[in-house]
């Protein structure tokens, strides 16, 4: 009984402990979101002067969002991002899927490990070392570039080896090979048992690549604007970059703009949260 | 529940199959606008590498081109440095018609693509115009000079009386007029900044600029003949440097120094002077700007065919793209609009008015705004300005700045910085 | 049906890896290959002319002083931030997973980072410490404080606070899946043979996470090394260069100093150190992998 008690009281004080801990991680990493929020209602030069202040010298102002929906045309870049994010996230999880299945189930494959080990040693390259020889070999002799599919196919082209390499953890730690076999012996094709039972139990990790990839593809900058250079293709980051410049940032702009294109992938996360815990207790593994 | 996952996954995957074909054929529509608005109305593509100016050049000057000229105007710009940017647009074959660039890039760049546009108006017009191998490439697009900003209305309140920047040609007349700013109570008039453009690039590089024969001092430099720390001018420069330095509102806190928080100090009067150049302005006005702005020369201990001038010239530089990616058409409308921008009366307000920047061209009579920018418009026209040595190696900036920085920091002294500048260019021999 | 024939493999191949495999290599082998050829030019990033040199860039390379300590300032960051970030993230994970209250809220919040980045977040932490800071350890001290960016030290110790910062939200995702992935039912077994808590986590809980750990080690020594956002808006390699890491230098050197071939060959070699420290990383982890 008093042992009870007692592991209860310790157990109680565990949790304050671990709350404590949770609120000063928390503040100490949305302190900089919060700085955003304050300043993205004064004006540039209040900013400059104090960016802890609540309400700067000129006062409370709105006008940065207008502002900086003007300057980028927000809604036809924010269309533009969406359609790129969701196409080229959606596509990157079904290869990237796809290939580490057909690796880890055939480890011993020359060409399945080779692969693998390419792909892992290609998540190494600085983006920088590529940027110009791929508009050499898309702009310079395919003459591709400037269409939205071309920076979709690179997106995830870019992206697949690390969504591989994240799949194939998953696929060779969680995935039970016996209910792939069962499925086999009741006359499932391999293709079939990848869809039927395989890929529904990898969903923790296709939320957790679907997370990563939108929040890549949606915020990149490099990449897009190398390949649409057509003001009507532009994409959210590439709009932003007039605000930036050498001698001197809009940053009013600049944090209006980050408010505004950051709501879409703080719902996706928010959303997606449900289904890495979902992913666990539908218990198929236990099966 | 396996089943209604695999329904899900089924709705999913029509889903995808489905954005995907509207992706096709949305991908398909956006290469038709694209090549109708390309093949009919040919649409000048101007590349812009100066952003305070970007939002005007694409609402105001490209409109205003379109209704006067009839010819479509579309302005880019990139965050990503010139070099690299041009170097992908390049590298693609989809190249701009008319190239925003600084001038030492004009000797890469347009050496290789740039038109020839020597028998062009506008050259007779500027005395800043560039030519790589015998030929005009290089289109100036404003003038820009360096040297001391000064506040003159937190001059002349703090000290009652009227301020005359002509007054101080030497460094012990400024030292002289700083000592009496602080007994009246202004602490620190003056600031450095740290960046290493401002401190490589425009402050020291004033030593190599500011005498008779700078190429064979340069190759003097190189072959390690000349001795930097004996040379009177880098001496006086650098006794200038350390009178800022010792009045500056950074003073203990040099590695802090933000570029930003030193023009707010000097546009709203807290501190009088800075060193730095009439781009300052840009940001000065958006604080509560006290009025009465301008430049000086750099004073110094020595009196040479230098003293009382800016260094400065042409900033930025258009030029044509001249490589197989534009067509000859494209580059006659390219120079067509180089030769508005020089001439007619809607370019000369947007260069003066507009952005406040100081014209090149003689023709321009339309004031600045700038206070800055008309204070080196006054030097430029009475010939006052000492050219920008072109000759500096890409590095430069940047080695040199890391140098000063420690200097400025207290990490080395004079002849430690002296003996570096020796070594950085014994190595580019 | 018989597996082990070569059309069987090869249709299997194709079916499933064959999509990615065209991508991956379309935008990352080619234009890799094509980079490579690049490192034996003289290229200067813009001419139409690329003379061929031979591996006088190489010689270059090795030569260039400035790199292998810029490198080599990669590798003592690139240690201290993996350790850091992945430290701080398996902790958070284990925290938003132990069922503590609103921790759904606590996941929203430490994966807030990831949105904000570049310039902006460059922009926040330099007023954090050059002048939050300043004004609080100058209160605390009564003397004059100076900003951590503007010593060599804390410059380098500013990048790493700021990038453990910034991914450690990013690896929490990765450790939060290895969590949930691992099964209720083990470790109440775990619990119910007599393992403590603690005792549960160090013999079921990790060892069942040990993909999570290769990915997230992996990751995070591959964003180091080349890291470049971070650098650039935060110290821009001040004060005096001595925080310039490994992709700055290259990107100063093939662009801003006009070298593209010197910069492609020593990205090149950045790239070799990384891939065989990440590789090294995960066959070591791979092999004691338990399967499910």
């Amino acid at each position: 009984m008093t042992q009870n008690e007692k592991a209860a009281k310790a157990k109680k004080r565990n949790h304050a402990i671990m709350i404590i801990i949770l609120i000063l991680l928390f503040i100490l990493f949305i302190m900089p979101f919060i700085l955003v929020i304050i300043n993205v209602f004064k004006t540039k030069a209040d900013i400059v002067t104090d960016p802890l202040a609540l309400v700067g010298a000129h006062g409370f102002t709105m006008q940065n969002f207008p502002d900086a929906m003007a300057k980028m045309n927000f809604f036809n870049v924010f269309k533009n991002s969406l359609i790129i994010t969701i196409l080229s996230t959606v596509l990157t999880i079904f290869v990237s899927a796809m290939a580490s299945f057909v690796i880890v189930r055939n480890g011993k494959w020359k060409f399945c490990s080779g692969l693998f080990a390419l792909m892992v040693a290609s998540m190494v390259i600085p983006f920088q070392v590529l940027m110009v020889p791929l508009v050499s070999v898309y702009g310079g002799i395919f003459g591709v570039l400037n269409h939205r599919i071309t920076l979709i196919l690179m997106h995830t082209g870019f992206s697949v080896s690390m969504a591989t390499f994240m799949f194939h953890g998953a696929i060779h730690t969680n995935i039970p090979l016996e209910l792939e076999e069962a499925a086999l012996i009741d006359g499932c094709s391999r293709w079939q048992t990848f869809w039927k039972v395989v890929f529904p139990l990898l969903k923790p990790t296709i939320a957790t690549v679907a997370i990563i990839d939108a929040m890549a593809f949606w915020n990149d900058y490099l990449l897009p604007s190398l390949v649409l250079t057509d003001k009507a293709l532009y994409t959210i980051p590439i709009a932003t970059q007039a605000f930036y410049g050498t001698y001197s940032t809009d940053i009013g702009l600049v944090m209006a703009a980050l408010l505004l294109a950051m709501l879409p992938i703080l719902i996706l996360y928010l959303f997606l949260q449900k289904y890495i815990v979902a992913g666990v207790t539908s218990g198929a593994v236990k099966g | 529940m396996k089943k209604s996952t695999v329904k899900k996954l089924l709705v999913a995957m029509l889903s995808f199959a489905m954005i995907f074909a509207m992706a096709a054929c949305g991908g398909g529509s956006s290469e038709g606008e694209e090549a109708s608005s390309e093949g009919a109305a040919g649409a000048l593509k101007i590349f812009n590498s100066k952003m305070e100016i970007q939002d005007v050049f694409e609402s105001d000057l490209a409109s205003a081109y379109e209704a006067e000229a009839g010819v479509p105007v579309e302005v880019y710009y990139s965050s990503d440095t010139v070099a690299a940017h041009l170097s992908t647009k390049y590298a693609s074959k989809d190249p701009y018609a008319v190239n925003m660039v600084d001038e030492k890039d004009l000797y890469s760049l347009a050496k290789e693509y740039g038109a020839d546009m020597s028998d062009m108006d506008w050259v007779k017009d500027t005395n800043y115009a560039v030519s790589v191998d015998g030929k005009v490439v290089g289109y100036p697009v404003c003038v820009e000079a360096r040297g001391i900003i000064y506040n003159a209305t937190a001059i002349e309140n703090t000290l009652g009386e009227k301020f005359d920047p002509a007054s101080i040609k030497t460094l012990d007349d400024f030292k002289a007029l700083l000592d009496k700013l602080v007994a009246a109570g202004m602490e620190t008039p003056t600031s450095v900044m740290k960046e290493d453009w401002s401190l490589g690039a425009h402050y020291l590089a004033q030593f190599i600029e500011e005498r008779e024969d700078v190429d064979g001092y340069v190759a003097s430099l190189k072959a390690g003949e000349a001795k930097v720390i004996e040379d009177p001018k880098f001496n006086a420069l650098m006794d200038t440097f350390d009178v800022l330095k010792d009045y500056s509102m950074w003073k203990g806190q040099e590695g802090s120094a933000e570029r930003e928080l030193s023009e707010q100090a000097l546009a709203e009067g807290k501190i009088a002077f800075m060193f730095g150049g009439n781009w300052d302005f840009a940001m000065m006005k958006d604080f509560d700007y006290t009025g009465g702005a301008g430049m000086m020369p750099v004073p110094q201990n020595l009196e040479d065919d230098y003293t009382g001038k800016l260094v400065g010239g042409g900033s930025k530089y258009f030029y044509v793209d001249a490589s197989e990616g534009t067509s000859a058409e494209t580059q006659q409308a390219a120079k067509d609009f180089l030769a508005w921008f020089a001439s007619s009366d809607t370019a000369h307000k947007f260069v003066s008015e507009t952005c406040g920047m100081v014209s090149p061209f003689g023709s321009n009579t339309v004031t600045c705004t700038d206070d800055l920018g008309a204070s080196v418009k006054g030097f430029a026209d009475a010939d006052m300005l000492i050219p920008n040595y072109p000759g500096f190696p890409d590095d430069h900036y940047s080695v040199i700045g890391a140098e000063m920085q420690k200097y400025l920091a207290g990490q080395c002294t004079r002849e430690e910085l002296a003996t570096a500048i020796e070594n950085y260019w014994k190595a580019q021999a | 049906m018989n597996r082990n024939t070569f059309s069987y493999k090869l249709r299997q191949i194709l079916m499933f890896a064959g999509p990615g495999t065209i991508l991956f290599f379309a935008v990352v082998v080619v234009p890799f290959i094509y980079g490579l050829y690049l490192t034996f030019t003289s290229w200067d990033g813009v001419s139409a002319h690329k003379p061929f040199v031979g591996f006088a860039n190489y010689a270059a390379a090795f030569s260039d002083g400035a790199y292998w300590v810029a490198l080599g300032r990669t590798a003592i960051y690139s240690i201290f931030a993996v350790v850091f970030i992945n430290i701080l993230a398996f902790a958070l994970a284990y925290l938003v997973t132990s069922g503590v209250k609103g921790q759904n809220f606590f996941r929203a919040g430490f994966f807030v980072p990831n949105l904000i980045g570049g310039i902006v977040l460059g922009y926040i932490w330099k007023f954090v410490f050059n002048r939050a800071y300043v004004a609080i350890a100058s209160a605390i001290t009564g003397g004059m404080a100076i900003s951590p960016l503007s010593t060599t030290g804390g410059a380098m110790f500013c990048l790493i606070f700021v990038s453990v910062w910034q991914y450690a939200g990013y690896m929490m995702l990765i450790y939060v899946a290895g969590f949930m992935s691992v099964s209720d039912s083990l470790k109440e077994a775990a619990m119910i043979d007599g393992c403590t808590p603690s005792q549960a986590m160090r013999n079921v809980t990790i060892p069942l996470m040990r993909s999570s750990f290769v990915q997230c080690i992996f990751l995070s020594i591959t964003r180091c090394f080349v890291v470049y956002d971070v650098n650039l808006s935060l110290t821009k390699g001040e004060p005096f260069n001595t925080s310039v890491l490994a992709a700055m230098h290259v990107y100063n050197q093939a662009f801003t100093y006009k070298n593209y071939g010197l910069g492609q060959a020593e990205a090149l070699i950045l790239f070799i150190v990384c891939a065989a420290v990440g590789i090294t990383q995960v066959m070591i982890g791979k092999k004691g992998e338990v399967e499910a």
